[in-house]
């Protein structure tokens, strides 16, 4: 009797309607983001061979970070591009920014007033905007072979010509280091293709999670110096460079998240069993 | 706070919360803001691509300064030195433009017949190259190698190398077709779909992750705007989403009754 009643609450939980299910996954992020709860990050190797890959750069060297997402991913890949230009400042690198997509402009701006106080920066001196091209690969192809074919000018309208940062660097082989903040088209296989692969530059990648699995094959054959995976691979990385960010913080609504969505996952395949069970015994 | 960071914040949670109303069912707050997106992504797009390349990079290299063309009127200095060759990009935008007159649409056709084909040269060469050769090559590992721990979960080991010899093989053998997946075959090919559903298992468990972290990104947001110094935006604007949804239901099923 007890087992009956059970299996037919679970039928019932398997025909709950949809909008139920976004108002409970939706209150599972809410609540820890007004209550904030710590959980414990473990970094990936993934990670770790990212940090590692940038603190083996010679300190003072020329790097390419490039913004390659816009507002709809700004959550996943913003934090980890703010620790990567943290990092890179922190080891003295020069930073040259560039933009596959048309709002990544913005989104370096807000990235750089993040840090702007931590570092006193100053344009010119310790990093050069050079803005937005559209073209996606042929940009990065034309940035291989000669950089002044892409940018005549700057984000500000400056020439290039004019920036003394900009003296000596002619191609991507005067970069000692590539990176790049992707959320899909164009961005880290278009990079891998035509930036890291042609010149032998190294270089490595922060993705937003739906594109982790097509990446990290690029990890494992080494065309990629580690991979930043979605906010838990910023949240990771913050913590690598000692910097707590929102990716630590906007991990427990993520794990919460996680947990709902298992457990109707698992009551709509009992669900769905027990129906068929139920369907069968019936029909005989 | 300035009055555009306040109007800014107010049209963020208004797009916002009218995108999410969509989970309730399709309703006109939903369709404003996917109209505004499009429209303004395209205009965007457009306006950003002609004051950043076409403007510099095309006319600032057929029109220069004191340039062969200079008695056009038309003068663009970006230090650039006058190049013939650009006539040909800017011809061939011209007539994919003319696409839009009935007349001249095949005109369209020869630039796209280039862009096609630029195209699939680039991306042949980059495919080839990076996921093709650099990726066989990658795979090709010693099983036994010297020193090589027999199991370790997140490193190279002899357990691990096993696993992608067996991976690699089997899922390749499943998309061959000439031979019937039977017998020993058909077993090893069976292997293969385990690992294929096992890839595709982690590429979904990868996209829920992706959407969460969006939903954290724009809850975070919400909550910001819902502080006194923007006027409570988000309780305002969520209570006026709420109110005419429920209106617009009870006219509704006033309607079909």
């Amino acid at each position: 009797m007890m087992i009956r009643k059970l299996e037919n609450l679970i039928i019932k939980v398997g025909d709950v309607d949809r909008r139920v299910i976004f108002v409970l996954i939706g209150l599972a992020v809410l609540i820890p983001l007004l209550t904030p709860v710590s959980l414990p990050i473990r970094e990936t190797p993934t990670t770790v061979k990212f940090y590692e890959g940038i603190e083996e750069i010679p300190k003072g060297s020329k790097v390419l970070v490039s913004f390659d997402y816009g507002p709809s991913t700004r959550p996943e890949i913003h934090p980890m591009n703010v620790a990567v230009l943290r990092h890179m400042l922190r080891n003295e690198h020069k930073v040259y920014i560039s933009c596959l997509w048309p709002d990544g402009i913005y989104m370096a701006l807000d990235a750089l007033e993040d840090i702007s106080d931590e570092f006193s920066l100053k344009e010119y001196e310790d990093y050069v905007l050079l803005g937005y091209r559209p073209g996606a690969e042929a940009v990065i192809k034309g940035l291989a072979s000669d950089l002044r074919k892409v940018y005549t000018v700057d984000a500000n309208g400056k020439f290039i010509d004019d920036i003394e940062m900009m003296d000596n660097v002619k191609n991507l082989n005067d970069f000692a280091y590539i990176y790049s903040g992707s959320a899909g088209y164009p961005g880290t296989f278009e990079w891998v293709k035509y930036g890291g692969d042609p010149t032998g530059v190294r270089m490595s990648s922060g993705t937003t999670s739906v594109q982790v699995n097509e990446v990290i094959p690029y990890v494992r054959s080494g065309q990629l110096i580690g991979l930043l995976a979605g906010m838990p691979g910023a949240a990771e990385y913050e913590k690598l460079v000692e910097s707590p960010g929102i990716a630590i913080k906007g991990m427990a609504a993520q794990s919460f998240a996680h947990i709902v969505i298992v457990v109707f996952i698992i009551f709509g395949n009992i669900a769905f069993f027990l129906k068929q069970k139920k369907e069968r015994k019936y029909s005989k | 706070m300035t009055l555009s960071t306040m109007i800014g914040a107010w049209i963020a949670v208004f797009l916002t919360l009218s995108i999410f109303s969509y989970l309730y069912k399709d309703n006109p707050f939903y369709k404003i803001a996917e109209h505004v997106f499009v429209g303004v992504s395209a205009a965007y797009v457009a306006a950003i691509s002609f004051w950043t390349q076409i403007y510099p990079n095309l006319l600032g290299r057929l029109f220069p300064k004191d340039g062969p063309l200079s008695f056009t009127g038309l003068e663009f200095d970006f230090n650039h030195s006058f190049n013939i060759l650009y006539i040909f990009p800017l011809l061939l935008g011209l007539m994919m433009i003319l696409s839009v007159f009935q007349k001249f649409n095949w005109m369209a056709r020869w630039g796209i017949a280039y862009t096609v084909a630029i195209a699939a040269g680039l991306k042949a060469f980059g495919y080839l190259n990076s996921n093709v050769l650099n990726q066989v090559s990658a795979s090709v590992v010693s099983l036994f190698g010297e020193n090589l721990p027999f199991f370790n979960i997140s490193g190279d080991s002899v357990f691990n190398n096993i696993v992608l010899l067996l991976g690699t093989i089997s899922s390749l053998m499943y998309f061959y077709f000439s031979k019937e997946q039977r017998g020993n075959f058909g077993k090893l090919t069976r292997v293969g779909i385990y690992f294929l559903m096992i890839s595709f298992g982690a590429s979904f468990g990868f996209a829920v992750m992706g959407r969460i972290s969006l939903l954290v990104g724009r809850f975070r947001e919400l909550i910001a705007y819902s502080e006194p110094s923007y006027n409570y935006s988000t309780i305002w604007l969520l209570f006026l989403i709420i109110a005419f949804l429920f209106y617009h239901s009870i006219r509704e099923k006033e309607s079909n009754t």
